[in-house]
């Protein structure tokens, strides 16, 4: 086997250069942000595209943008510079441990959010399960213009997107008052999730939970938001153990996706724990200092 | 147009395709075989080298993505073969192993103490979760990085 791959490579400097290129390569052609996905095709037996867009010399894709209303994130921002950036937002946490314990540091300061978000074949993603949670939003590029989809929507439509269009942000409104993300690797570190739970909640003034969102990644193909958890939640203070066993009652819902490191039921089966740990991560930044809810570190 | 890598200080050129992995032409072409394939999938560490100063895995980097950049291997580590504080600290811990997941612990390690000067035990290990050995351990790998982190402190870690 040769070494000299015969792949073509543009590296564009704007956005606009970018989605041109994309809609001119079609179907031969995909965006290459940290590579950390698509440079492991030979390992899954793919045959990659043609043609890629490297997005690596395109700064606007790497910005990061925090104000007290909402967080704006450049596609190609990486899960090292992401955990770094929301650390110490008790509304953020959600992402800071996505960001900041998936897989291991180098791939981390490589792998990026847009990646993450547009790789279709991989349930396991940190970060899919967070933003959800969080109501995130993204927006899309393509030479006709651009259009701006709920997370939810999007990944229920990202394999059926047309060529040309690429995401160019993601946009996470500052809603809720805290967050927690608890994911389960069969190593402490360094391995893929078998199991993740993202919650993020506001509370009232009376400590009550007025708004809950809960969203579950690596049990099923694409990680989705689990409504009638979150129904359960509303209402009630927070309790790590209520809400463990209100999952537990609600496992029927859910079908747990086969795969080499974990069968179906298990990932199913370590729900309502890791349920439980989220809330209690929730529960103990409400005791450490600030008991409202707030905005800024 | 023939790829230009600066490797180890020095400009070569590349032939291969820039989505060739950086790992393949390192040994292939430049025949610096310190890098190892192992995994490549981005778990092991074994192929890490140094984009200017920050480890990245070889394995899964286009090599048309790190033109311009100071790309540094285990081999560029030691010029003249010096061994850096670290490496010494290394030997003297008897932490060489066998050779195949090593380089890429060095090149993790001289980065973190560059990071930091005065590395705990658990920031080690956390360093230390994308360089998996298979056969002997970690123990003597993180005394080692401890014993150059407490020793030499800001002075060290600046030579890595």
């Amino acid at each position: 086997m040769s070494i000299f791959s015969p792949l073509v490579l543009h590296q564009p400097a704007s956005i606009s250069e970018a989605v041109a290129l994309l809609a001119a390569g079609g179907r031969d052609c995909a965006p290459l942000a940290g590579g950390t996905w698509i440079m492991r095709a030979p390992i899954r037996h793919e045959a990659p595209p043609p043609v890629f867009v490297s997005l690596s010399k395109i700064s606007a894709l790497s910005a990061i943008a925090i104000s007290e209303e909402r967080v704006e994130l450049g596609a190609a921002v990486t899960h090292a510079a992401l955990a770094e950036a929301v650390a110490g937002y008790p509304d953020l946490q959600v992402l800071a441990e996505a960001a900041g314990r998936s897989a291991n540091p180098a791939i981390r300061a490589t792998a990026t959010i847009g990646g993450n978000l547009c790789t279709t074949s991989f349930p396991a993603a940190d970060l899919l399960p967070a933003l959800l949670s969080l109501d995130a939003e993204v927006d899309l590029a393509r030479s006709q213009g651009r259009e701006r989809l709920s997370l939810e929507v999007f990944l229920e439509r990202r394999a059926a997107l047309v060529p040309g269009w690429l995401l160019t942000r993601v946009v996470v409104p500052r809603e809720a008052g805290r967050s927690a993300h608890a994911r389960l690797p069969l190593r402490k570190a360094g391995d893929y999730p078998v199991a993740i739970v993202s919650v993020a909640i506001r509370l009232c003034e009376r400590d009550r939970v007025t708004k809950a969102c809960v969203a579950i990644g690596a049990v099923e193909t694409v990680a989705r938001r689990w409504r009638s958890l979150e129904a359960v939640l509303l209402g009630e203070p927070v309790d790590p153990e209520r809400a463990g066993a209100a999952a537990e009652r609600l496992l029927y819902e859910i079908t747990g996706r086969e795969g080499i490191e974990a069968p179906g039921w298990y990932r199913v089966h370590v729900l309502p724990s890791l349920v439980r740990r989220a809330m209690a991560g929730i529960a103990e930044s409400l005791s450490s200092g600030n008991s409202r809810p707030c905005r800024s570190p | 147009m023939p790829l230009a890598l600066t490797v180890n200080g020095e400009v070569r050129l590349s032939n291969a395709g820039p989505m060739t992995p950086l790992l393949d032409i390192l040994r292939e072409e430049f025949q610096l075989t310190g890098a190892k394939p192992v995994c490549r999938e981005g778990f092991c560490g074994a192929c890490m080298v140094l984009r200017d100063g920050r480890p990245i895995l070889s394995c899964l980097t286009p090599a048309g993505l790190v033109e311009g950049s100071d790309i540094c291997t285990i081999e560029g580590l030691s010029p003249g073969g010096t061994l850096t504080p670290l490496q010494d600290a290394l030997e003297s811990h008897d932490a060489v192993q066998c050779g195949m997941c090593f380089p890429g612990m060095v090149i993790t390690l001289t980065h973190a103490l560059r990071r930091t000067h005065d590395l705990t035990d658990a920031e080690v290990r956390q360093a230390l979760v994308g360089n998996i050995c298979r056969c002997t351990g970690y123990e003597r790998i993180v005394a080692a990085a401890l014993a150059i982190a407490a020793a030499h402190g800001p002075e060290a870690a600046r030579d890595g």
